[in-house]
């Protein structure tokens, strides 16, 4: 088979780091190549290399045989490769055509649009895919606004695709769909090098696997000659078992008694619609629903940050209903906040200042006035290393940090109890999200270490998988209301599905 | 994301600098005062004036003890309202109106004056510490106005800082030709002279070593409140990012309200250091814009106390050696303050290319 690409012995340094350690790659015409790894395993780097976007520090480039060197992504692009990046660069209020077209040469002054849009209905329909190419962007779900994506480099004539984790973003039919259109485009002898860190995804869709850890290539294999357990193996350099956990609930006091809770969202309406609620001590409460369906405002009320229109909070008997945040930490309530590294931590601070975010104020690490630096320092150190954070010291700045080691950092400021001793309550919106499998293991272990100790837990979660591996009971939530509870032995996908579905939003 | 500009040679891209050592720092300073005097003298000998003779004037300002003094006294005003407005900055509020909350400064350190040489309300020893207080307490309400616009009512402070600017000079115009007006001052409108105990001589009777101990206080304070004090904590917190700090459980609004109190609070200080240190009493444009100096100042020096002294120093000599050459070689006010601007720019632009790397491309005819 012809080789499309071939990368020998790249390395990339960043300051502290090499992001690439000697690294070699080859795609092939007509497959789909899965390159797996954790976060800051170095693949997003690896690509981007190939894009145009860094210049190796050291190795050679291969296209098509022939050696290349690349200064930008213009000189990728007019190679044939086109990349589709893990956030949509498209111009919201432009329409599909407009932005499918932007930057093309080939027009002078004058774009004969009707030309463009024959061929991209075209093009689009080839992959099975229905769109409109005078609808704008704005109106579109992530699924379709990805099509774009693909159409505008495929529109190119791009033959070499680099996917940076196209999934993050889909719902499971879009999922699907995106993968027949990447299984015709590897018949037609399109190469594509999708970057993922779901085990799943590489065994469904892709004909080879590399997977990459710390910088280097660890192995290259046909997808159907290896199996889930061996490449999560691989990719974390220790065994993962997948099996199911013994969970034993053992009933207890109640903690958090929610009685219908209304909430107002972002733009005004209520997006907490009556919610009642209880958690009982040493109890994980599972929340699922489609993301969107009024979970963060639910956490965010409990959490003390937003205000609640009606309806009462009751924490351990006592009525905290419409206290702030910063008594609601007093109380007891840990919380895990979705997307952490933007609201969860200030990328600027230092480690040490992000693990004290909270605590800080609180003795022994300050009095009235003055903060006590000694000893913040001092458990600062302990606590990276229990709840293992990665990072060269406790004054390297946060942003420095991987994904997983920002949220390790999050877990360890909200759980360690540096505030107060073990939480009582803990409010863990998406609390895996966007996290490789070793990371999320080491979440899940933690939730469960702290229900032992007896911490009422309340996880928000889209997973299905692992809603039902940790959670006690699952609550069903959608249009800001609980739509069923049910109970660890009852619940299943299907079951959750159909009540997910039930009176579900309209999209829009 | 570095900025791209393509031209027809090549491309031009703007990158930050990921790290840069101190001595390319320091060299890059020096780089870009020597291209500020080029500059200078193309001007000077435009004007057909004699531009050695005007740079050993400049140069003489950091060689002469007396001129030395002079700067340091210029910059004490400067450096005190450069370090509340780091206070500010580090809040992210964006105050602008340090040159307001000076004059505020001027106002209440005046009227405690009056107060004693018209009422004796209290003894002459009380005069400078009831002064202090009371330009802190008057300047840092002035910005306060702004904080609590912002803390309330989510008015950004930009246009209320820089506005109430105007509202403070035009309060000391009244005050001077209206009720503070000097008797005994033939009609002009300046207040009383300042008597001996209400000037700043307490360090060997010498207002520029007393500003320079107010100075190093100051500095002082300011450091030790960003790094070792709870509210100092709270304000960076506040100032990286308000929702981070909600949820931390910061009181945000009471952050901006004192943060931005002790801000103009050290600017009205900065004012009192002009009507005692240098004026010796209160008159119309009594401050030839320290406060906005002192945004340049607290930018340069990266908000970092000590840093902040140093540059308001070199300020400081700047004013002082505007003021020598207009008397000294007849070089016309305009010019002066434009050989003061190219310094300005030059440092501004070199602090850019400090940070910045222009990386010149060559065309892409040459691409693979």
């Amino acid at each position: 088979m012809e080789r499309l690409v071939e990368l020998r012995g790249i390395v990339k340094r960043f300051p502290g780091v090499a992001a690439n350690d000697g690294v070699d790659f080859e795609l092939r015409c007509g497959e789909v190549h899965a390159l797996l790894g954790e976060n800051g395993a170095g693949k997003t780097t690896l690509v981007n290399i190939l894009y145009g976007l860094y210049k190796p520090d050291e190795g050679e480039i291969y296209v098509r045989g022939r050696k290349v060197e690349l200064k930008s992504p213009k000189d990728a692009i007019s190679l044939g490769i086109g990349m589709v990046h893990q956030n949509f660069k498209l111009v919201e209020s432009h329409t599909v055509l407009e932005n499918i077209i932007l930057g093309l040469k080939e027009d002078g002054l004058k774009i004969d649009f009707e030309r463009h849009r024959g061929r991209i209905i075209k093009l689009a329909e080839k992959y099975g895919w229905r769109i409109d190419p005078g609808a704008r962007i704005w109106q579109l779900s992530a699924g379709e606004k990805q099509q774009v994506e693909l159409l505008k480099i495929l529109y190119r004539g791009a033959e070499i695709l680099i996917l940076d984790e196209p999934t993050s973003v889909l719902t499971h039919q879009e999922t699907r769909r995106l993968f027949e259109a990447l299984r015709r485009m590897a018949r037609e002898g399109k190469g594509i090098i999708f970057i993922t860190h779901k085990l799943n995804e590489v065994m469904e869709v892709s004909d080879r696997v590399t997977v990459m850890r710390k910088g280097r290539v660890i192995i290259t294999k046909e997808t159907r000659e290896t199996t889930k357990a061996e490449l999560a193996n691989y990719m974390i350099g220790r065994p993962v078992v997948f099996s199911q956990r013994k969970v034993s609930a053992q009933p207890g006091a109640t903690v958090l008694k929610i009685v219908d809770l209304k909430v107002s969202g972002d733009r005004g309406y209520p997006a907490v619609n009556g919610v009642s609620l209880e958690v009982e001590r040493g109890e994980i409460l599972g929340i699922a629903g489609v993301s969107g369906n009024g979970q963060v405002e639910l956490a965010e009320a409990i959490a003390g940050l937003r205000k609640p229109l009606a309806g009462r909070i009751l924490l351990n008997g006592a009525d905290v209903t419409g206290m702030d945040a910063g008594r609601m930490i007093e109380f007891g309530v840990a919380y895990i906040p979705p997307e952490g590294n933007k609201l969860g931590i200030v990328p600027e601070f230092r480690v040490v200042d992000n693990l004290f975010l909270k605590a800080y104020r609180y003795p022994p690490y300050s009095n009235k006035l003055l903060l006590n630096w000694g000893k913040m320092l001092e458990k600062a150190r302990e606590l990276v290393k229990e709840f293992g954070v990665v990072t060269p010291s406790v004054f390297s700045k946060a942003r420095s940090l991987s994904g997983g080691n920002i949220q390790r950092l999050i877990l360890a400021r909200e759980l360690s109890g540096i505030v107060g001793g073990t939480p009582r309550l803990i409010v863990a919106t998406y609390p895996t999200k966007g996290l490789d499998v070793g990371a999320a293991e080491f979440v899940h272990d933690l939730l469960l270490r702290y229900k032992e100790m007896g911490s009422g837990i309340i996880f928000i979660s889209e997973d299905l998988e692992e809603l039902l591996l940790l959670s006690d009971r699952i609550a069903v939530m959608s249009g800001g209301r609980i739509r069923g509870v049910l109970t660890r032995g009852e619940a299943d996908a299907e079951k959750i599905g159909l009540l997910m579905s039930e009176a579900a939003p309209q999209a829009g | 994301m570095p900025l791209k500009i393509e031209t027809r040679l090549g491309r031009i891209r703007i990158e930050r600098r990921i790290g840069y050592s101190k001595l390319y720092s320091i060299s890059m300073t020096l780089f870009s005062l020597a291209l500020a005097f080029l500059v200078i003298s193309m001007i000077l000998a435009s004007l057909g004036l004699d531009t050695i003779q005007a740079f050993l004037v400049i140069f003489g300002i950091f060689v002469k003890p007396s001129l030395l003094l002079e700067s340091v006294k210029q910059s004490i005003p400067i450096c005190l309202a450069a370090l509340g407005l780091s206070i500010a900055f580090k809040m992210n509020f964006w105050n602008i109106g340090a040159e307001g909350q000076i004059y505020m400064g001027m106002i209440a350190s005046t009227g405690i004056v009056l107060l004693h040489e018209y009422y004796g309300l209290f003894h002459a020893w009380a005069v400078m510490p009831l002064m202090l207080l009371a330009s802190f307490l008057l300047g840092g309400a002035w910005c306060l106005i702004a904080g609590a616009l912002k803390a309330r009512l989510g008015v950004n402070e930009i246009l209320p800082t820089l506005m109430l600017n105007y509202v403070a000079i035009l309060v000391v115009e009244f005050l001077v030709h209206g009720p503070w007006r000097d008797p005994k001052g033939y009609g002009f409108p300046l207040s009383t002279p300042f008597p001996k105990y209400a000037k700043l001589n307490l360090v060997l009777g010498e207002p520029a070593y007393t500003g320079l101990l107010l100075s190093t206080l100051g500095a002082a304070a300011v450091f030790f409140l960003l790094e070792y004090t709870r509210p100092g904590f709270e304000i960076k917190v506040v100032g990286q990012n308000p929702s981070v700090a909600r949820y931390a459980g910061i009181k945000v609004r009471r952050t901006i309200l004192l943060g931005s109190f002790l801000s103009g609070g050290l600017a009205g200080i900065g004012g009192l250091s002009i009507v005692s240190g240098i004026i010796g009493r209160l008159r119309p444009g009594a401050s030839p814009g320290y406060g906005y100096t002192a945004i340049i100042v607290a930018a340069l020096a990266g908000l970092n106390p000590w840093l902040v002294m140093a540059a308001s120093i070199f300020f400081g000599g700047l004013l002082t050696a505007g003021g020598v050459l207009q008397m000294s070689m007849g070089i016309p006010k305009a010019a002066v303050q434009m050989i003061q601007a190219v310094i300005f720019l030059m440092i501004l632009v070199g602090e850019f290319v400090k940070r910045y790397r222009i990386v010149f491309e060559k065309p892409r005819a040459s691409a693979s």
